[in-house]
């Protein structure tokens, strides 16, 4: 049985597929043919961070919170999501689905490993980088997926004006990077 | 003729590439670094900066999801 | 690669090898409880199903890639590389034709456009919420789908993070009103077809897409020297 694992793991064809990482031009062109299909078959493209949205007010109201009052949550199509529960969301499945789907990825490759947290300024990069990054994308409709990616292929002048703000932040990103994190 | 060892473990993009440029700069043409990496990005990352950079690299997968980078420095 | 790769000397001896335990058995478990879950998710709604196939697509490619919005933005600034920034511009060419293309075809059809929840308020608070972002994923090493990636690649780091973007997201969302009434109700919602027409904001698009991937290998070029 171990043998066979190990042919398997030669095979040229193999290696192409699941071993070694596609090009950068290949991800693109991927991704971009995903987004045509999606938007064909569900009429949005893909959004990510919307949904990291309703899992927080699901959490919130898990622990006893009430996000009713909310502006953000006001419209129906909003309250209908909440209503409709974490396993009824569309949104929620295909999050889930990005992280089966780069676990999968990473097991075929036989790539798979545990990485800890090894410093504090690590933990301090992960909360602070996490939280301004979902503040950020409540105030731009989105993150460098909804806002950006599928803003600028839906022709909406929002994606490009986000894309150039994502560059100065980025920007700002590397500078405080060098200076405190290194 | 040196050998350093960059130890990378754990680090997430982009400071594997940063260390490394840095470690680069200390170097004198022919010797040699071998950057430890997790990250599988960096396992990317690292390699293409030092190509285009015309270094000679080599990637060795040590273990599940561990990757040593070597390069050396031929400029 | 070319045979003077080989011929790196290195004086210390190479890690010995562990006996590497294949992963594939495992992947292949994975596999199965992801169709299983498909499987599952299509007796209640096939629209579940469909969206956990495509999240897995997208996960999948983005891991087989290490396809990064966070490098495609961050490179060209700390390394002066632009290879992920000039992938990232091929992704935004062919989504445009053919996202244009499928927008085109309810408008003359006399049907609702899909998607156009996508084309939100531009103004301030789109620059505000670019800039946090910004900021934000590269400090975090990676940007929503690349947090999601990394999670399932076994980084605890972004596992953390994700946590905290929920919490961040959440905070956002208290905060909507605020932002609503004093910027985002004041913004206008520019869909460029309105104002160049269809064929026209295709192809400025497109120029523009064009012009950026020359200055992204150009700069490269002068950052790099390759």
């Amino acid at each position: 049985m171990k043998s066979l694992w190990e042919k398997i793991g030669k095979n040229e064809y193999y290696v192409a597929i699941f071993k070694n990482p596609f090009t950068y031009v290949t991800g693109a062109v991927l991704l971009a043919i995903l987004q045509i299909a999606l938007l064909a078959s569900s009429g949005n493209p893909w959004g990510v961070s919307g949904t990291f949205t309703n899992w927080g007010a699901w959490i919130y109201e898990a622990l006893g919170g009430s996000v009713d009052k909310w502006f953000y949550f006001s419209s129906e199509g909003a309250q209908n999501t909440l209503n409709n529960g974490f396993l009824n969301d569309p949104g929620t499945m295909s999050n889930l689905g990005i992280i089966f789907g780069a676990l999968l990825a990473t097991l075929m490759a036989s790539q798979f490993k545990f990485k800890k947290i090894k410093a504090l300024r690590q933990v301090v990069a992960a909360v602070l980088g996490g939280i301004i990054m979902g503040y950020g994308a409540r105030l731009a409709f989105g993150c460098n997926i909804g806002a950006f990616f599928s803003g600028i292929i839906s022709l909406s002048l929002s994606g490009w004006v986000f894309g150039a703000s994502l560059l100065v932040g980025a920007f700002i990103g590397s500078k405080l990077l060098t200076k405190f994190f290194m | 003729m040196k050998e350093f060892t960059l130890d990378c473990m754990g680090e997430a993009c982009p400071l594997p590439l940063m260390k490394t440029e840095k470690q680069m700069e200390k170097m004198e043409v022919g010797d040699v670094v071998i950057v430890q990496i997790d990250h599988s990005c960096a396992m990317k990352n690292v390699p293409e900066w030092a190509r285009n950079q015309g270094y000679n690299v080599e990637i060795d997968e040590v273990d599940d999801g561990e990757w040593e980078v070597i390069i050396e420095k031929t400029k | 690669m070319s045979e003077e790769i080989k011929t790196i000397q290195r004086s210390s001896s190479r890690a010995p090898k562990k006996p590497k335990k294949s992963q594939i058995p495992m992947g292949l478990g994975v596999l199965l409880l992801m169709v299983i879950i498909g499987i599952a998710l299509s007796m209640k709604s096939s629209n579940l199903a469909m969206f956990w196939i495509f999240g897995s697509c997208f996960g999948f490619v983005l891991q087989k890639s290490r396809f990064c919005f966070t490098a495609s933005l961050r490179d060209p600034i700390i390394t002066g590389s632009t290879s992920v920034t000039k992938a990232v511009l091929i992704a935004f060419a062919i989504g445009t034709v053919g996202v244009t293309a499928i927008k085109y075809g309810y408008f003359v059809n006399g049907l609702p456009i899909p998607g156009m929840s996508y084309v939100v308020p531009v103004g301030p608070a789109t620059i505000i919420g670019g800039i946090l972002f910004g900021t934000g994923m590269v400090i975090a090493g990676g940007c929503a789908s690349g947090t999601l990636m990394r999670v399932g690649e076994g980084f605890a780091m972004n596992m953390l993070t994700l946590v905290f973007f929920v919490v961040g997201s959440l905070i956002g969302a208290n905060h909507f009103g605020f932002w609503k009434i004093n910027f985002i109700s004041h913004s206008p919602k520019v869909f460029l077809p309105d104002y160049f027409g269809w064929f026209g904001a295709v192809v400025l698009q497109l120029l523009v897409i064009v012009c950026l991937y020359i200055a992204a290998d150009k700069w490269q070029k002068k950052k790099l020297g390759a």
